[in-house]
């Protein structure tokens, strides 16, 4: 409570002075006071409250071995971090990077850079896996979790993460931070003859990395006449493209002909009852509804159908 | 065309793309359309011929518009901007991020005319998505170290004294590209993450006290109810200083995009702290170091260590104009303006180089000068054309004067990803378009 204790004392004295006429202003400060909104139940608490923090509090009973979370990595998290933790795509690179942290181009792992264990539980059971948030159970985190930790040669292979043994696994970057201590920079408001003008080096950007159409004439007029199957889309964005954008785990890639002309003479009512029900194919599996359960057939179908409209 | 014949249309084709073809390019093309444009009216065909061709609108002649009713009120419920400001929107550079769920757009600053941006153009950052939050089913669960853990519904949170600030809101990795040198080729990029707003709240202290706060309670855990459980610890200094619940932004709900129906806002610090969609506050006796205050939202430095709770969004300034997107179109007395804001107070002087860095003159503030917001300043410059290296230099009223690239680069690398406020440069060329640079 820090000063507002102080205050709430401070008020409450002057408000008895004052014979009770801020006493109002005073109890302002009483927990309670406005009287809005009700208790929350333990049952309400508990199932919102899942956060858990390095030194352990919050975590649940509850374990996972590393072969568990192998089997559940490989299903759930490869398709965009990659077999062995090497990321696939932008997507985040979870292992390995040890010793690049001052490196031109530093990798921060878990194993390299994160300093809590607690905070892989914590995400992982919070936002993970990407399309499917909080969609894994208390043991299913605990063995992704440990396989991680594996990944990152953190826990041998035969290793099964525990609540009780949740604080012995030493995270390599576990010192590497300190408290902000800025400002760490102190510069001058000079106001004349700061610099030597002819030690002045223009360097301009590095051509083509920034979008710049828009900047060019007659840009806005582009593609207003396309329609576009906007529901499909949508749907394809939240759950689709995370592995159709990049070919991920041997996704047709959408708006690769190529990789749809077969496909699509199978005839869009096969293609889609693949996508909702599954299939396996040679190139790969495609999860019943790509994984997101929520999604209608309808849904389903609509995106099948933009990825079509994307593939001729 | 019904009254032009096709030898007539021909004719003045030809004679407008003979005018056009003397014309600047910008120009031009306006020309063309507008020639194009009267091609196919129908009312004009009795003054061809004397009115010059894309100039009908212009006096003496009566503007189209002003010719026929306008349509009426309600024609739009809700209002939109004029068609001929399309090109004013949020834009992104997809290459920054895996895929736009988690993702970021950022403001059109080039044209935003004053320190509020529209909330439609507020920049816009997500972890997984924007979540449809039905505000009927919305709660606010407050638990932890408080004497009454409590569930609160919308109508609750908005019964409690209610207060309004305009302050800015800032991701700390605005400018993030550039450690390394000028790659974006334009200030919607180098520095569109960025917006301003009257933002209309609760003081989270109000919600604090009203819960109870247990001596040994240190830290305030956000939780917002997305699809990435996003998750930020707030040193309860902060809460009970001028941390805010806010439910509305520019005399509006929240839009979706800024956290519908209500989120935490922390003037000043890094914008993700002020969580979305907020569905939970626990009070706790020691920060929760989740995933957005380790693995990201630290700052890598040169010699591998890393700086952690790094909040606050220092001073930082940009001409807004002329810049790439909105070259000098003229020679002459010219209004160079840009923004300035500090996460820590007041901007309480801004200085303009027109010669990269060597000399600075005083530019003036305009409008209203607050805390923790986006400040406007101006300069009047006489320009004839000479190359020039634009540069503001922002001081704050804790006497922080903006740093340069080499102050900053000397003291973390450019690893840091987050929190990058060096001075920035604009190279004018003589033809008055404007580069993005860097000075070595």
């Amino acid at each position: 409570m820090y000063n507002s204790v102080k205050k709430y004392f401070k008020v409450l004295v002057l408000a008895t002075a004052a014979q009770g006429l801020f006493a109002s202003t005073a109890y302002a400060q009483d927990p309670g006071h406005y009287g809005l909104g009700r208790i929350a139940t333990e049952e309400e608490i508990a199932g919102w409250d899942i956060d858990v923090r390095p030194d352990g509090l919050g975590l649940p009973e509850g374990s996972g071995s590393v072969s568990v979370g192998e089997g559940l990595y490989e299903a759930q998290c490869a398709s965009c971090h990659g077999l062995f933790g090497e990321g696939e795509g932008r997507w985040p690179i979870l292992a390995g990077g040890y010793d690049t942290l001052t490196d031109d181009r530093p990798q921060k792992t878990v194993g390299s850079y994160w300093p809590y264990a607690s905070t892989l539980w914590d995400y992982t059971r919070r936002a993970m896996p990407f399309t499917a948030p909080q969609s894994l159970t208390v043991d299913e985190t605990y063995a992704i979790t440990a396989y991680v930790l594996y990944l990152n040669e953190l826990v041998e292979d035969d290793f099964v993460l525990t609540k009780e043994n949740f604080l012995t696994v030493e995270m390599p970057n576990a010192d590497g931070f300190f408290h902000d201590d800025r400002p760490d920079v102190k510069n001058k408001a000079c106001m004349k003859d700061c610099k030597d003008p002819a030690s002045i080096k223009v360097i301009s950007t590095i051509a083509g990395v920034s979008p710049t159409e828009h900047l060019e004439e007659g840009a806005e007029e582009e593609s207003a006449g396309e329609a576009v199957n906007e529901h499909g889309k949508q749907v394809y964005k939240q759950s689709c493209a995370v592995c159709h954008d990049h070919g991920v785990a041997g996704a047709p890639k959408t708006g690769e002909a190529d990789a749809w002309t077969d496909r699509i003479a199978t005839g869009i009512d096969t293609l889609a009852k693949r996508a909702n029900e599954g299939y396996m194919g040679d190139a790969g599996m495609m999860p019943p509804k790509g994984g997101n359960m929520s999604l209608s057939d309808e849904d389903v179908t609509a995106a099948v159908e933009y990825m079509v409209e994307q593939s001729q | 065309m019904k009254n032009l014949s096709e030898e007539k249309t021909a004719d003045l084709l030809k004679e407008i793309k003979t005018e056009a073809a003397e014309l600047p390019q910008k120009k031009r093309r306006d020309f063309m359309l507008n020639g194009l444009k009267l091609t196919a009216g129908t009312a004009l065909a009795t003054s061809v011929g004397k009115v010059l061709a894309g100039e009908e609108n212009l006096p003496p002649n009566i503007p189209t518009w002003q010719k026929t009713l306008g349509r009426g009120v309600v024609s739009v419920p809700y209002g939109q901007p004029s068609k001929h400001e399309a090109d004013l929107v949020r834009r992104t550079v997809e290459w920054l991020t895996a895929d736009e769920i988690a993702s970021i757009s950022m403001t059109p600053l080039h044209k935003q005319k004053g320190i509020i941006t529209p909330s439609g153009l507020h920049f816009e950052r997500y972890h997984g998505g924007v979540p449809e939050v039905d505000p009927d089913d919305h709660r606010l669960i407050i638990n932890g170290l408080v004497e009454r853990p409590l569930i609160l519904t919308m109508d609750e949170i908005m019964s409690f004294p209610s207060e309004s600030h305009i302050h800015f809101l800032e991701c700390p990795a605005n400018g993030g590209m550039e450690w390394r040198g000028a790659q974006m080729e334009a200030l919607q990029f180098t520095h569109g993450m960025i917006s301003g707003s009257e933002w209309t709240g609760v003081k989270l202290s109000t919600i604090l006290q009203e819960v109870g706060v247990k001596p040994e309670g240190k830290w305030v855990l956000a939780e917002g109810a997305d699809a990435a459980g996003m998750t930020r610890s707030i040193p309860m200094e902060k809460a009970m200083d001028d941390a805010m619940i806010v439910f509305a932004q520019n005399g509006e709900m929240l839009r979706p995009e800024q956290g519908y129906p209500v989120r935490l806002f922390t003037p000043g610090w890094e914008g993700n702290t002020s969580v979305k969609w907020l569905r939970r506050l626990e009070v706790g006796d020691m920060p929760w170091m989740h995933r957005e205050e380790t693995s990201k939202y630290t700052d890598l430095l040169a010699d591998g260590k890393a700086r952690k709770h790094s909040y606050v969004q220092e001073v930082n300034s940009v001409i807004t104009s002329p810049c790439p997107e909105s070259p000098a179109k003229r020679k002459g007395i010219m209004q160079l303006e840009g923004f300035a804001w500090s996460g820590r107070g007041k901007i309480t002087r801004v200085d303009v180089s027109l010669d990269g860095g060597v000399n600075w003159q005083q530019a003036k503030l305009k409008g209203l000068v607050l805390t923790k917001s986006m400040t406007r300043f101006s300069m009047e410059i006489n320009w004839q054309g000479e190359p020039r290296l634009l540069q503001s230099r922002a001081i704050d009223d804790t006497g922080y004067v903006q740093p340069t690239y080499a102050q900053l680069r000397e003291a973390r690398g450019t690893n840091s990803i987050y929190h990058k406020n060096a001075i920035h440069t604009w190279q004018l060329n003589t033809d008055g378009t404007v580069n993005n640079v860097q000075l070595g």
